[in-house]
């Protein structure tokens, strides 16, 4: 088993890539999605690749198993110049990829799911069940997967065991190069552990891994080298042995945003209580117990959770968005009732949803348009649009967050997702508002962005604004908040003061004592 | 890239309406290509009279569709326009006909009738489908039987005229060679492109045809506005109602079959989408001619009715295929 394959001889101690990508590049019209990639795969390695959402790291794996061409650039595989055409194409080649979106069909079973590309058939022509099945038991065992049974259909399984299972199917066919695009994201830390003995066994079998995450505890526990990614371009490779973790988020995030994080919020003054919820339950809470906190004025309430924790929904409970089944709201002590989201902004609340192509922005609609949507008394007279004053207004807001645009009146749609993000909280920002609430306010957000973004929230928090923050990315919240609540199932699992702030401690309140529920759901 | 535009735009403040004229340049190119080609090829389709005819002839379709075009703009459609029409006029009719009340008193007591019940099936066309957020198209082709069902249960199916002279003299009053009443539907559409490019209201309908949620967490009532909308459709199909009956001096039961598709039409070929969001009432008027310019000059062509109705079939699948192209470009 132990099997150093078909390497050891023309190894000489630089040219023995397996795979070598150079100044790779790809636009998506005006976006650079990869603007300038270059990293190399060594046989028989597992090869972390790291950067922020956006990085293009989704984009480069793309390209190498075929979905989309490229533009500029070269890839060398097994010294042969290499330009999949297709995703069938790349297997051939021997790259598979296991992508973070599932691709098994939940009706079917194991065995067919395994089978799917290639089903065996009897001399008639017909489907050899039989075949099949003991195909995907081997493909299964492989992996150790020995407790699944390969006719059981996919939908009764947990999430674990279907990533496992799309890992046994990639396997199945000879594989040079497998990629597993985040397989850590939705499993527990017992489902990690398993899975990453699964990547030890594979990697003796003389597979080489490449491994995408966020994670980087799991990059340092199983990787042999890391390429870091930043704004579409790779910035450096180095081994693990020869860096540490706060090594590679510099890389990653550049020494602006790295600046930014570490300084974390400044200490300043707490205020009165801006909003005391008290014991709020939406409609999508199963228990009866709601949910209670009060967030100060000039306080930054950070709230972390799983996905399905309830963050969105709480967010969008207090704002009036959806109705509640119970609790009470107390803005400056006073209890208040939101019918809706005029009635929230009426009482100073703004809020910056996760969503800003669908829920936030107008992306068709100029930017001075996009900024006095929330604003319009300010821009208009008995009526009618004051277009002078709504540029003006415009202007003033894209100044205040280093707004990078063409022309005020081109379509929010022309910018890019940081610009666009900024748009959003210029709008909310022309309000003044005593209470901001954000849901993932840096998401798909570029890190030149991030930074400025982080600046501008900090700036407001000193201004005695009261914000409250929903994110998964654990740094950004570790650097923002004063305070962070942990909810898992619509509850409130714990608070942690900053001194006790770390991705652990959160994770752990996350996970909460519902580890098992959430594995094998 | 856009620096040299940014200074061109800045002093005039309307890249609004700048964007629009470019839009809608395209119908209004091809629109002069028709009067050309007709000018040329038919003898009398640049004769005054001709002109006065089509001018008439695209005004009930103008007004009613000035109003579609509000209801296309938040996403929605209008399908009882022609029956809501002929209810209005009915109810205007009875209105009209009541003894002992002098001709002004009963012209305006008609023109109020008609506007009122537009007004009513307007509102409960909005209501009803903001309210339960159902599709406006199935809402107002139930609304479409009601209004019909409404307008021959009023006039007994009996077709009301003898109006008094003053209100067919308004129907027929030309001021040089343009139908009066064509002016007042030339005066709705300039009403309708302001409240639509210059007011709060208009910039939100806007808004809400592009994104609904983005609007309604920026605070603004969007229920309302959509009734508006619908409201607006509703009032126009009133006041379409008065200008058939002066034009036609009659007040038929059974007027305006099929009208709600003919200004549907205008409003596509206008360059408005129909998924709402992106157009112009200007676009609309344009829309309106073109087809008014169609039917009249195929006729004086030589072409049969049936063809007519052809073209201009084949002229609204074209219009939605340039609105498909124009679409994707706007993206890039």
């Amino acid at each position: 088993m132990v099997a150093v394959q078909p390497i050891g001889e023309e190894i000489s101690q630089e040219t023995d890539n397996l795979l070598s990508v150079t100044g790779l590049k790809k636009h998506f019209g005006g976006v650079k999605a990869l603007d300038g990639v270059s990293f190399s795969l060594k046989p028989g390695e597992v090869h972390a690749l790291v950067g922020e959402n956006g990085a293009g790291k989704s984009t480069l794996i793309k390209v190498l198993s075929g979905v989309f061409p490229f533009d500029a650039g070269e890839i060398i595989l097994d010294g042969a110049p290499y330009t999949p055409a297709n995703p069938h194409n790349a297997k051939t080649h021997g790259v598979q990829v296991v992508h973070q979106e599932f691709n098994l069909l939940d009706h079917l079973s194991v065995a067919e799911n395994i089978s799917i590309e290639a089903m065996p058939k009897t001399r008639l022509g017909l489907l050899d069940r039989k075949e099949m099945n003991r195909r995907a038991r081997v493909a299964l065992d492989a992996i150790g997967l020995r407790d699944v049974d390969v006719r059981a259909t996919v939908q009764s399984l947990g999430i674990a065991h279907r990533q496992l299972i799309e890992i046994a199917r990639a396997l199945q066919s000879e594989s040079t190069i497998l990629i597993l695009d985040e397989p850590t994201a939705t499993l527990t830390e017992r489902e990690t552990k398993r899975l990453f003995e699964i990547v030890q066994s594979i990697k003796a079998k003389g597979v080489t891994i490449v491994f995408v995450s966020h994670h980087l505890n799991e990059v340092f526990a199983i990787c042999d080298r890391v390429t870091i990614f930043r704004n579409g371009k790779t910035i450096t490779t180095e081994e693990i042995s020869d860096t540490t973790p706060t090594g590679v988020v510099r890389h990653m995030v550049g020494r602006k945003l790295a600046e930014e994080m570490e300084h974390g919020i400044e200490p300043h003054a707490r205020g009165d209580v801006a909003l005391g919820i008290k014991d709020l339950c939406v409609t999508q809470n199963p228990h009866d117990a709601g949910i209670s906190f009060d967030l100060h004025y000039g306080e930054v309430l950070g709230i972390a959770g799983l996905v399905g924790a309830g963050r969105t929904e709480l967010l969008r409970g207090i704002f009036g968005i959806d109705p509640l089944r119970s609790g009470t709201i107390e803005r400056d002590g006073i209890p208040v009732k939101f019918s809706g989201p005029r009635d929230a902004i009426a009482a100073g609340i703004g809020f910056v949803t996760e969503d800003r192509k669908d829920e936030g922005l107008i992306l068709e609609m100029p930017i001075a348009a996009n900024i006095s949507l929330a604003n319009m008394h300010n821009v208009s007279a008995s009526g009618l649009l004051r277009f002078f004053k709504e540029k003006q207004q415009a202007r003033e807001g894209g100044k205040r967050l280093k707004l990078k645009y063409g022309k005020i009146t081109d379509p929010a749609s022309s910018l890019s997702g940081g610009n666009q993000q900024k748009v959003v909280l210029a709008k909310w920002l022309a309000r003044n508002p005593k209470i901001l609430i954000l849901d993932e306010p840096t998401r798909g957000v570029d890190v030149g962005a991030k930074a400025e973004i982080y600046a501008i929230l900090k700036g407001l928090v000193r201004e005695g604004v009261a914000l409250l923050i929903v994110s998964s990315e654990m740094p950004e919240l570790m650097t923002l908040s004063d305070r962070i609540l942990v909810l898992a199932d619509h509850q409130v699992k714990g608070a942690l003061e900053r001194s006790e702030f770390s991705e652990e401690n959160i994770l752990k309140l996350a996970y909460g004592q519902n580890t098992n529920a959430e594995g094998i759901s | 890239m856009a620096e040299q535009s940014d200074v061109l735009a800045e002093p005039t403040g309307r890249d609004f309406s700048i964007r629009s004229i470019i839009n809608n340049a395209g119908i209004g190119l091809a629109l002069l290509g028709l009067i050309l080609f007709f000018s040329i090829f038919t003898e009398h389709f640049l004769n005054p009279n001709n002109i006065t005819n089509i001018l008439t002839q695209i005004t009930i379709n103008l007004i009613l569709a000035v109003g579609m075009t509000f209801v296309i703009l938040v996403g929605g459609i209008d399908l009882s326009v022609g029956s809501v029409m002929a209810f209005a006029a009915v109810v205007a009719g009875k209105a009209i006909t009541l003894p002992g009340f002098g001709p002004t008193e009963v012209i305006l007591l008609a023109c109020i009738a008609a506007v009122t019940a537009g007004f009513v099936c307007g509102l409960l066309n909005g209501l009803i489908t903001s309210y339960w957020a159902l599709p406006s198209f199935i809402i107002t082709l139930g609304m479409l039987n009601i209004a019909r069902g409404a307008a021959l249960h009023v006039s007994d199916a009996q077709t009301i005229y003898s109006f008094p002279f003053a209100f067919e003299e308004f129907g027929s009053a030309q001021i040089y060679g343009v139908p009066v009443v064509f002016l007042v539907a030339l005066a709705l559409v300039l009403l309708a492109w302001f409240v639509l490019n210059r007011t709060v209201f208009g910039r939100l309908l806007y808004g809400i045809g592009n994104n609904e949620e983005a609007v309604r967490l920026a605070g603004h009532p969007v229920f309302w506005y959509k009734v508006a909308a619908f409201t607006i459709c509703g009032l126009t199909a009133g006041i379409a109602a008065v200008v058939y009956m002066a034009r036609l001096n009659i007040a038929s039961p059974i007027a305006g079959i099929g009208f709600e598709l003919n200004a549907i039409a205008a409003v596509i070929i206008g360059g408005t989408s129909l998924s709402g969001g992106r157009g112009s009432v200007i676009g609309t008027l344009l829309g309106a001619f073109i087809i008014g310019v169609l039917a009249n000059g195929l006729i004086l062509i030589g072409l049969s009715d049936f063809m007519r109705q052809m073209i201009t079939g084949v002229v609204i699948i074209i219009a939605v295929i340039l609105d498909y192209y124009r679409a994707r470009y706007a993206k890039k």
